[in-house]
């Protein structure tokens, strides 16, 4: 490699690496205007106005913005909420982000909002439904949804379906792209006894739009592990592994590191990025080469 | 095999209620492998309590100081059974948490907590209010002198109106983040009567007297002027309208003028 592919390479890199925006946080990025490729924020939490609007407004005068979706609830057996389809909507054609996103689950039964990404069952019917969820928001929205590998404390008997050929098959029906959680594939993998290999082998063909990376924490329930999703700490050197292999199959895919719940120092934050940029980095060349 | 649509409703009710029979169809569905189903179940349940629990913690802080973090979870914990959120986005729940406050046993004798809460409340409206551009007094002049009693004026949406018996601002401030914990506050030393908006970026909180209030929060519901300067007189006969009107329209504070058929005629 040349140094001005070098170059190349390290601004291609840069530019792929984001980090999750969350409140505390909008003070340092005006104080310090960090040299990062992207922000992404919860979309729903901007659906107010004010204050919150304005800061938005002023990250994305300088940075790309992924808007991440929590409550579209792609999973409801009754559809799509058109009136928080038209929240989103409204705020994409303000914000023009580079991408969107929401989450293999579901949120809202009855009218209730549950605030968790629950599981589905994965069968025929639930394709069907997921499916025609999925292409109502592409219609209304009038472009492509990522959908995300939920991480998940139980399978259900009548699923029949592997999650991640649930998800292959989804993108062939509706045109979506897959937001690969790695974390969420360590977390689910363990808790339900399932093989990350069987998700790099599924969605070998998809067009995978988004990597999520994020920490989880540890429990023991009646005497079992269980990994919980907390987007609490650092992400764990398992799943960094699974980021290496994840670059190395699908290339250099934009790269989000997601922190929630008791949140670092800014620096902390932006310090686990820098760690997927070098592993981006080292890992891409070797994609670069094999193609 | 239960199809989508009563799994999803079974699982609401299993998770927010305990609803045993949920739980009965629910539960032999569930691959146990190394763990209960019940136990699995159990996750789910503490992250959508955990997490609203969260989101009401952010927006009660004061409430949840006032009576300590383990009873506010409690609290919690039932309103949200009770109440759980009707809309997928978190800035909108909390609204019923001061009513429910105010019937809830366990805390019954603590008065002012209800106050407290529908003070937060505004301040959360008015932290996530949309922008809307004040009007200026010559906006009234396409309406003629003898509709000004019929008048329904919108306010900013980031107006809020709270009164207590209790000095719920000074509580507010004495249970903020970091305020001196060793603060004594004389819940006798009489009731408020408040302005919750929003100035620029900022939340501000202004102390009104009994007929600006009166006249602000009848305005804020959109009932016609001249039943708002009632309330306000009758509040404080000493009460001068002209000076109360040109005090909103210099503080930005209406932002929008309409006319009233329906009550107007009544007046």
């Amino acid at each position: 490699m040349t140094a001005t592919e070098r170059a190349e390479t390290f601004a291609e890199i840069a530019a792929a690496i984001g980090v999750g925006l969350r409140s505390p946080h909008f003070r340092d990025v005006a104080a310090c205007r960090p040299t990062i490729g992207w922000f992404e924020v919860h979309t729903e939490n901007f659906f107010g106005g004010g204050p919150p609007l304005a800061m938005l407004e002023s990250v994305r005068q300088e940075y790309p913005l992924s808007l991440h979706g929590v409550g579209l609830s792609l999973g409801t057996a009754s559809g799509l909420d058109i009136a928080h389809l038209r929240r989103c909507k409204a705020l994409i054609d303000r914000f023009q982000p580079c991408l969107v996103s929401e989450h293999l689950s579901w949120s809202v039964a009855d009218g209730i909002y549950l605030n968790d990404l629950l599981p589905l069952p994965y069968t025929e019917e639930t394709l069907a439904i997921v499916s025609n969820n999925i292409s109502t928001a592409q219609e209304t929205l009038g472009r492509r949804v990522l959908v995300e590998n939920p991480s998940r404390y139980l399978n259900l008997r009548h699923s029949a379906i592997p999650e991640p050929e649930f998800l292959a098959e989804l993108a062939r029906r509706t045109g979506c792209g897959i937001l690969l959680d790695v974390n969420n594939i360590h977390v689910t993998c363990t808790n339900l006894a399932v093989q990350p290999d069987d998700y790099f082998e599924a969605l070998a063909g998809c067009a995978i739009g988004e990597i999520h990376l994020a920490g989880h924490s540890r429990v023991t329930r009646g005497g079992a592990e269980l990994l919980i999703d907390d987007h609490a700490s650092i992400v764990s050197d398992a799943v960094w592994r699974l980021y290496e292999r994840a670059i190395s199959q699908f290339g250099l895919v934009p790269s989000l590191v997601e922190w929630d719940k008791d949140l670092p120092d800014f620096g902390t934050l932006i310090g686990q990025a820098r760690k997927a940029g070098r592993i981006a980095e080292e890992k891409f060349a070797g994609h670069a080469r094999a193609a | 095999m239960l199809a989508l649509r009563e799994f999803q409703t079974a699982l609401r009710r299993a998770l927010l209620e305990r609803d045993t029979q949920s739980l009965q169809v629910l539960l032999p569905e569930i691959d146990e492998g190394a763990l209960a189903a019940d136990e699995r179940l159990e996750v789910y349940r503490n992250n959508v309590f955990a997490s609203l629990t969260e989101a009401l913690k952010e927006t009660f802080p004061a409430v949840c100081r006032l009576v300590d973090e383990r009873f506010f979870a409690y609290a919690a914990r039932e309103f949200i059974s009770l109440h759980p959120p009707d809309k997928p986005a978190l800035i909108d729940y909390g609204a019923q948490f001061p009513g429910f406050l105010a019937t809830f046993a366990p805390c019954r004798n603590l008065h002012y907590l209800p106050d407290v809460a529908r003070f937060e409340w505004l301040m959360n409206v008015a932290a996530h209010a949309p922008d809307a551009d004040a009007i200026a007094p010559d906006a009234l002049v396409s309406f003629a002198a003898e509709q000004a009693p019929r008048l329904v004026f919108t306010l900013h949406p980031s107006c809020g109106y709270v009164d207590s018996a209790y000095p719920i601002d000074r509580l507010w401030r004495a249970n903020r983040p970091g305020a001196d914990e060793n603060t004594e506050i004389n819940l006798g030393a009489g009731g408020v009567h408040l302005e919750v908006s929003r100035r620029g970026a900022e939340v501000v909180v202004r102390k009104l007297d009994r007929a600006e209030f009166a006249f602000r929060d009848a305005l804020g519901a959109g009932i016609p002027l001249a039943i708002a300067l009632e309330r306000a007189f009758t509040a404080q006969a000493d009460f001068v309208a002209a000076d109360a009107m040109s005090a909103l329209f210099a503080e930005g504070t209406i932002v929008a003028a309409s006319l009233c058929p329906v009550s107007g005629e009544q007046v």
